[in-house]
């Protein structure tokens, strides 16, 4: 754990809360406001009372007035389910600071905010295919657990994000964080698409390396990609340089505007930025935490 | 068009080195990314996977194989033939006389002397050599026989132009000097032709031609050329004599200060040519005169001049005779001498004096000085041999500077002491029969008559006052003379009696110590202005002046002689034809190669 995140960030973190913009539906009690009926102070409705229902729940005024059994119900706060997709394919094992090490600990730090909230994270990996991180994470105790399993997926292969869109769809509505470099052979689009259509609400963070976002090099070169090991003889030139930064900022814009297609919010994250500076300035301004 | 170093065209061959660099493959570092999909396909044409491809058009190898090309050009250094005829060896004489410190062109005469020079340096070829001689009051070569062309342009830069008068005589035979028979040699002069005379061992012929190049246009100025201070019986008073040396009108201000204090201001206006002499007041209290003209003409250095106002140091001399009314009238023609005549009885050895006279007379012990014994009696330590018969006189050498203006030819002696056998010192005037003054300079100036005043003519001819004078003066030097020098003119100083320490300060301010127990010859009168010696006697500071001023109407009429008739070459002189100077353009190429690398280096930044 203390490898993933220092002790003074998780503290820190621990003030904060994941913000939802609409209710959520748990299945077990939770901080978060749902649209279940349950046991707050906060009341929803009445309802005729029928066998098999808590009679603790009946309202004794409502019976004496109408000689009706009513019950109360009120809003049921429960847990929020939180998905985290991370991003784990060769083109994030990349750079330096290494994109896939910076996606854990960003999806760790998000992770401890849910938990800490009682929140329950189910974590899932993907390159080729999906990988989940194991059964859904609930409570600080978890916290241990999830980091360490974090911690040991392996990184590589070839991103399709088409194979997220199976898990995706089997999701209760909740939120969803899909942490990735949008970098793939195949469009993320599919995967946001069904995040739409999964009613998640979430962010996609795309998270990049200093080194190509203002790559620092000139002259001739092999190009291997990273994912697929394809080369290709290259020419780097102030020309051709503008062109791939043309391509990159046209990529990020893409995912942008698919995200917020489908009610989504997007950043983008630079791996030289400070874990904390990404968790307290950046998500919170997104309006992912608060 | 000439190659200066075609050998050089080997480095042609980097030309096809160039072209085969752009058939084979290039190694290329291999970078891991992480999506390629976003890198362009950008590529250059020479950038092929095989190890030779077939060459194809490319404006990085076009703009490469150009400034190759130009570079091989500018590395074999081409030379266009040059205006300017030169020899083999070219002995440059630059006049740095005061007259080139004129701005009738701009900046100066120098400066202008100095391009023309420069440009000459510019033409000559690997094989030429170039001398390089500064022509001033004494001449200095500046370079020797250099061929390297930037170390000629350094020495020139450093020229710089004195106050004194261009000695061309002597830097003509200082570069014949430089130049072995045979030689392919040509002098050129650059100045303004205001030299002095050429001497006679010039007009023998020279071991080369040589050319006069004139510099300078215009000889409009008014100079002040001189300033005296003569005293008279009531009061002293300055004499100043300006001209104006130009065809131009001119009014100006003059400005007449005393220590510099502002005495007296006249606006005067001049016609062209036209001189005046002023008498200007000096203070009784005067220690410096100065005058300035406030004009803007183009040569500054004799619109100022100063003088010594301060009346000469008085000596006393001290003349035991019997009586003789001729020496002592010549003694008392000079003013700073305060006579005490006293008779042979009245003689004391104490008694301080800067000179003696014994006439007829010596005294048991000599002074430790100068003096002039006259007839000394027989038996005492001067006297002589027995008395003989003389006729005419002669001067011993008449080129002696004591002799100088005395006119002995009239002049008879009726007898004389026989002085062959004296050892007194070197015979000054001598006769057929017996020396008849010697003089020595050891171990002070004396001298020795041996003969009476009053048994010759010399005292009722004009030599004998001259003679007298020239006699004091050589021994009675003034510790520091009072009147004005000219520039680099050597200057005696004769420290006083019991000087410790000499040291001349310079208008500069700049100081120079002298020796304090010699006579010294001071030499550093380059500048213009007021000197003073400083001269501490028993530890108080004496202080005494003298002033160097241009005061030269031939520097001051400053205008540029059109033609200079220079020493023919001699007989013997080979005479070399003249082969055209060369004007290298290989830094043009260059600078155009370098700008096609920029341009090359700029495509292949852009990715053409």
């Amino acid at each position: 754990m203390a490898a993933l995140l220092d002790p003074p960030l998780l503290r820190r973190l621990e003030a904060l809360a994941l913000q939802v913009r609409r209710a959520v539906s748990g299945r077990m009690g939770g901080e978060r406001r749902s649209n279940a009926r349950g046991r707050s102070v906060e009341f929803a409705d009445f309802r005729n009372y029928t066998p098999g229902d808590d009679f603790r729940l009946i309202d004794w005024n409502a019976y004496a007035r109408l000689d009706r059994y009513m019950l109360r119900l009120f809003v049921a706060e429960q847990e929020l389910p939180l998905s985290i997709f991370v991003d784990l394919s060769g083109s994030m094992d990349w750079g330096n600071p290494n994109k896939a090490a910076t996606a854990k600990r960003l999806a760790g730090a998000i992770a401890y905010v849910a938990l800490a909230a009682l929140d329950r994270v189910r974590l899932t990996v993907f390159a080729v295919g999906p990988t989940s991180g194991g059964a859904p994470y609930r409570g600080r105790r978890a916290v241990a657990e999830l980091f360490s399993r974090l911690q040991s997926f392996p990184v590589g292969g070839a991103t399709d994000y088409a194979r997220l869109v199976w898990p995706i769809g089997k999701q209760r509505p909740g939120m969803t964080v899909l942490i990735s470099d949008g970098l793939g052979e195949t469009s993320i689009d599919t995967a946001i698409a069904a995040l739409g259509r999964a009613r998640q609400e979430g962010a996609i963070l795309q998270l990049l390396a200093p080194q190509e976002i203002a790559p620092d090099w000139t002259g001739d070169a092999r190009l291997r990609d990273s994912e697929t090991g394809v080369e290709r003889e290259f020419t780097s030139t102030p020309l051709t340089k503008g062109a791939y930064l043309e391509a990159l900022a046209h990529r990020g814009q893409e995912i942008e505007r698919s995200a917020h297609r489908h009610g989504l919010r997007y950043a983008q994250l630079s791996t030289d930025q400070p874990i904390e500076d990404m968790v307290l300035r950046s998500l919170r301004r997104l309006g992912l935490l608060s | 068009m000439s190659f200066l170093v075609p050998g050089a065209a080997f480095l042609a061959l980097t030309l096809p080195a160039i072209i085969a660099l752009y058939f084979l493959r290039i190694r290329r570092p291999t970078r891991i990314v992480p999506a390629l999909n976003l890198w362009p396909h950008q590529i250059r044409d020479r950038q092929a996977n095989v190890p030779w491809q077939r060459l194809r058009f490319s404006w990085l190898l076009l703009l490469q194989l150009l400034g190759a090309a130009i570079l091989v050009a500018a590395a074999v250094q081409p030379a266009l033939s040059a205006g300017t005829s030169l020899a083999r060896h070219s002995v440059v004489l630059l006049d740095v006389s005061a007259s080139m410190q004129a701005r009738d062109v701009a900046p100066s005469r120098l400066d202008e002397a100095k391009g023309q020079i420069g440009g000459l340096i510019d033409q000559m070829g690997s094989q030429d050599r170039m001398t390089l001689i500064a022509v001033g009051s004494t001449p200095r070569i500046v370079a020797s026989v250099a061929g390297d062309r930037q170390a000629l342009h350094r020495a020139l830069g450093q020229v710089s132009a004195t106050n004194g008068q261009a000695d061309l005589s002597a830097a003509l035979t200082l570069a014949a000097g430089l130049v072995r028979p045979g030689d392919d040699a040509r002098a050129y002069f650059f100045g303004d032709g205001i030299v002095g005379p050429l001497r006679t061992d010039s007009s023998n012929g020279l071991p080369f031609p040589a050319e006069y190049h004139r510099v300078g246009v215009s000889g409009e100025n008014v100079g002040l050329t001189s300033l005296v201070v003569r005293t008279g019986a009531q009061s002293r008073a300055g004499y100043l004599h300006l001209q104006n040396f130009g065809q131009q009108s001119r009014s100006f201000s003059l400005e007449w200060r005393a220590d510099g204090r502002l005495v007296d201001v006249r606006p005067l206006t001049l016609a062209g040519g036209q001189a005046e002499d002023l008498v200007l007041p000096v203070p009784a209290d005067a220690t410096l005169v100065s005058a300035h003209v406030a004009t803007s003409d183009v040569f500054a250095l004799d619109d100022t001049v100063t003088a010594i106002a301060r009346a000469p140091r008085q000596f006393r001399v001290l003349l035991v005779t019997p009586g003789n009314v001729f020496l002592e009238q010549a003694l008392r023609l000079r003013a700073d001498i305060q006579l005490d005549v006293v008779a042979p009885a009245d003689y004391k050895t104490s008694a301080p004096y800067a000179m003696s006279i014994f006439d007829r007379f010596s005294p048991h012990a000599l002074p430790d000085g100068p003096f002039i014994a006259l007839d000394p009696p027989a038996g005492t330590s001067l006297a002589g041999g027995p008395a003989i018969g003389i006729g005419r006189t002669r001067a011993t050498d008449a080129g002696d500077p004591l002799l100088t203006n005395v006119d002995l030819r009239d002049v008879h002696i009726a007898r004389s002491q026989d002085l062959r056998s004296s050892a007194f010192g070197r015979p000054l005037i001598t006769s057929l029969q017996t020396p008849l003054v010697l003089v020595r300079d050891e171990p002070f100036r004396q001298a020795l008559f041996g003969f009476d005043l009053h048994e010759s003519d010399l005292p009722l001819r004009i030599a004998f006052p001259i003679l007298v004078e020239n006699l004091s003066e050589w021994m009675l030097p003034p510790s520091v003379p009072s009147h004005s020098f000219h520039p680099d003119e050597p200057v005696t100083i004769v420290p006083e009696t019991g000087a410790t320490a000499v040291t001349v300060i310079r208008p500069d301010n700049s100081r120079r110590p002298l020796a304090s127990n010699a006579i010294a010859t001071f030499g550093d009168t380059d500048l213009t202005g007021l000197y003073t010696v400083e001269q501490v006697v028993a530890g108080n500071v004496d202080k005494s002046w003298f002033t160097v001023n241009l005061f030269s109407e031939q520097i001051s009429q400053l205008k540029p002689a059109e033609r200079l008739t220079l020493p023919p070459v001699n007989t013997a002189a080979t005479v070399h034809a003249l082969h055209r100077g060369q004007l290298e353009i290989w830094p043009w190429i260059a600078l155009i190669a370098l700008v096609i690398v920029v341009i090359e280096w700029l495509a292949f930044h852009r990715g053409l």
